[in-house]
């Protein structure tokens, strides 16, 4: 007898759950879209085609959950070449020669965007319209609802933006969008994201404050770029608030059970 | 009990079936299924003698204070042990006829018990087995709960009588340490000294040892913690009373695959088959030793199950093809993804995440900071059910368990 919960089941629901905000992206982009989407879907299903020729490692439907947030979050004029680049560099550098999902410690869609971000700074990046950020609520919902997503790191993401209000800085407009769609795409990957519950709470609440401070106080920033950057320093630094939140258990066991 | 963890299963809850009045001794009956493993014993009887019921038939050659006695009176009809003298099984032919051997319960609990067989009812953590005679426990944790899938209800398993409440005050006298007892919540079962009541709630693992001894008495090298079922509590406070073991167990049968459910009163060891032919639909089926979770097909029942699960059997699956099932094999062990389910699989003391990456990235020393030392395989079994893991993660635990032992110069 066997249980479900396995790799490609969650990569599946993962996808499934990313659904409303894919659909509302489409409707409100129109078919424009549609060949960047197959590109990135193409360019990183080779790659794990040619890991599994090379390297033995199965492919996973998780490459195309990682292709739908690069085509979605993608500046929209960017070129062929640096398309090209910075997609294969965050699946493979960042996903796959780990050995593939479910072993990589960073989000292979976060290390393209960033790649994109610090390599084409000239890059416009696009403002994404408000219906995805109210998209990306159904789409956690469903996440949490079949456990894949975090509801601790939602919470905490959710405590940290009113955190954030109190001490001035607010997040609301094309920023509250970014912030919920890259929230659900890439902060919330079970894989790359924190492990332990305290661990949950400190990374979503970091990343919201994250968010609200370089909101507030990065001039010349777009609200993309800035989700992006603030979901790659919050990846970086989830095995640390892991490790505080098993050093807070180890104190709490030692001190409840040492005689 | 709302936010304690757990996972409902499609197994069904714990057994409702009325207990029979009357006892159903299967004609054979075996010891041996469910040992540990390279259990190496001196027999003290022959084949082909009759023995009366409860009468020690052999003695464990690394600790020959231990002996393990028969399960009911009759003949001994086929012994088979392998190289050093494994123990592979004894079987027994029922004789109605036979006697009971009695026990001078005067002395010594731990004496008794280690004579009278009832030993083989603890297991010792960390690392399993049974403990060693003359040890003594940091705590014993006497489990009257059980939540996997057809188990039986607690009070099938404390049974009438004070026998339980005798048992719990001789078993105090075992141990310094606390006497946990989880049981489901309610008045307390009975009184003991030292007696710690345990409440825990319906959901799978909240009625496993480890779950409960994770959380508060997390078994160390120097520290040992046993568990023992309540029935086997009940058997020790019926022998101090009368003298004899009890002839029968308690035993759930039924399953996914079984057409109702019942609950037995059976020897230990009894034939499978005998057990679950009742509630036996036509067609093919497997008979498990234990739950639906942790069983094992087997033809007797193992020494530590008061459950048998009829289980359907399904066609074989068509071999994968050769190119898959060799990207399989080459991807061991599967990546593990984090899920609420396998949070929830996992006792909710534990950081399950990073509990689990420790034991599959064979880091021993994480993986004891994580407390591995208080579980054993039947702790990991719901966790593999869940994620389907490859290895298996109970299979793991294993190894670590035996390296840390082998390393620890505690084997």
């Amino acid at each position: 007898m066997k249980g479900i919960w396995s790799r490609e089941t969650v990569a599946l629901v993962l996808i499934a759950a990313m659904m409303p905000v894919v659909v509302t992206w489409l409707l409100a982009n129109g078919p424009a879209v549609l060949p960047r989407l197959v590109f990135v879907l193409v360019l990183a299903g080779l790659w794990h085609l040619a890991f599994m020729l090379a390297r033995a490692q199965p492919p996973s439907f998780a490459g195309a959950l990682s292709a739908i947030a690069i085509a979605l979050l993608m500046p929209p004029q960017i070129g062929l070449i640096a398309l090209l680049i910075s997609v294969s560099f965050g699946v493979v550098v960042a996903e796959l020669i780990f050995g593939g999902w479910g072993r990589n410690i960073l989000n292979p869609a976060t290390v393209a965007l960033a790649f994109v971000s610090f390599g084409f700074p000239t890059e416009i990046w696009p403002v994404p319209d408000p219906q995805i950020g109210w998209a990306a609520i159904p789409a956690a919902l469903i996440g949490m609802g079949f456990g894949v997503i975090s509801a601790r790191l939602i919470g905490g993401a959710l405590i940290g933006a009113g955190l954030a209000a109190l001490i001035g800085w607010p997040l609301a407009g094309a920023y509250a969008t970014a912030a919920a769609i890259v929230l659900v795409l890439l902060v919330a990957d079970p894989v790359a994201s924190a492990a332990t519950r305290l661990g949950r709470w400190l990374t979503g609440g970091l990343f919201a404050l994250l968010m609200a401070g370089f909101a507030t106080h990065w001039t010349g920033g777009n609200p993309v770029q800035v989700a992006v950057s603030a979901a790659l320093l919050t990846a970086l630094a989830a095995p640390l608030m892991d490790e505080i939140a098993l050093m807070i258990w180890r104190m709490g066991r030692r001190k409840r059970l040492v005689p | 009990m709302l936010f304690r963890n757990g996972l409902i299963l499609p197994f069904g809850g714990p057994s409702d079936a009325v207990p029979d009045q009357v006892s159903a001794i299967t004609a054979e009956a075996a010891l041996g299924p469910g040992f540990p493993p390279d259990f190496r014993v001196d027999l003290l009887v022959q084949q082909g003698e009759t023995v009366a019921q409860g009468q020690p038939v052999l003695r464990d050659r690394r600790a020959p204070d231990l002996c393990v006695t028969a399960p009911m009176g009759g003949r001994v009809a086929r012994i088979d042990t392998g190289p050093g003298r494994a123990l592979n099984h004894i079987l027994f032919f029922h004789d109605p006829g036979a006697d009971r051997h009695h026990y001078d319960t005067g002395g010594d609990v731990a004496a008794l018990m280690l004579t009278s067989g009832l030993w083989t009812g603890f297991r010792a953590r960390p690392f399993g087995g049974f403990p060693a005679p003359g040890a003594r426990p940091a705590a014993i944790c006497v489990m009257a709960h059980d939540t996997r899938p057809g188990a039986l209800p607690a009070a099938a398993m404390i049974g009438e009588g004070d026998d339980f409440a005798r048992g719990l005050t001789a078993l105090a006298g075992l141990t310094e340490g606390p006497l946990l007892l989880v049981q489901p919540p309610g008045p307390a079962l009975a009184d003991a000294p030292r007696l710690r009541v345990v409440p825990a709630g319906p959901l799978h693992p909240q009625g496993l040892a480890g779950t409960h001894i994770h959380a508060l008495h997390p078994a160390r090298m120097d520290a040992p913690v046993w568990d023992i079922a309540a029935q086997d509590v009940a058997a020790l406070g019926h022998l101090i009373r009368t003298g004899y073991l009890p002839e029968t167990r308690v035993v759930a049968v039924g399953g996914p695959a079984a057409s109702g459910q019942r609950i037995a009163r059976c020897q230990p060891g009894a034939d499978l088959h005998g057990l679950a032919q009742p509630v036996l639909r036509p067609g093919p089926s497997a008979i498990l030793s234990g739950s639906a979770l942790d069983g094992v097909e087997s033809r007797f029942l193992f020494l530590r199950d008061r459950q048998v699960t009829v289980m359907p059997r399904p066609a074989p699956p068509a071999p994968p093809h050769w190119f898959r099932a060799a990207l399989m094999r080459m991807s061991r062990p599967a990546p593990l993804i984090p899920t609420v389910a396998l949070e929830q699989a996992l006792a909710p003391s534990l950081p399950a995440i990073p509990f689990l990456r420790s034991l599959s990235a064979g880091d021993d020393e994480a993986a004891r900071g994580f407390g591995v030392l208080s579980l054993l395989e039947e702790d990991l079994m719901l966790a593999d059910y869940v994620s389907g893991a490859e290895p298996p993660l109970a299979a793991v635990l294993r190894g670590m368990l035996d390296r840390i032992a082998t390393e620890g110069g505690a084997a």
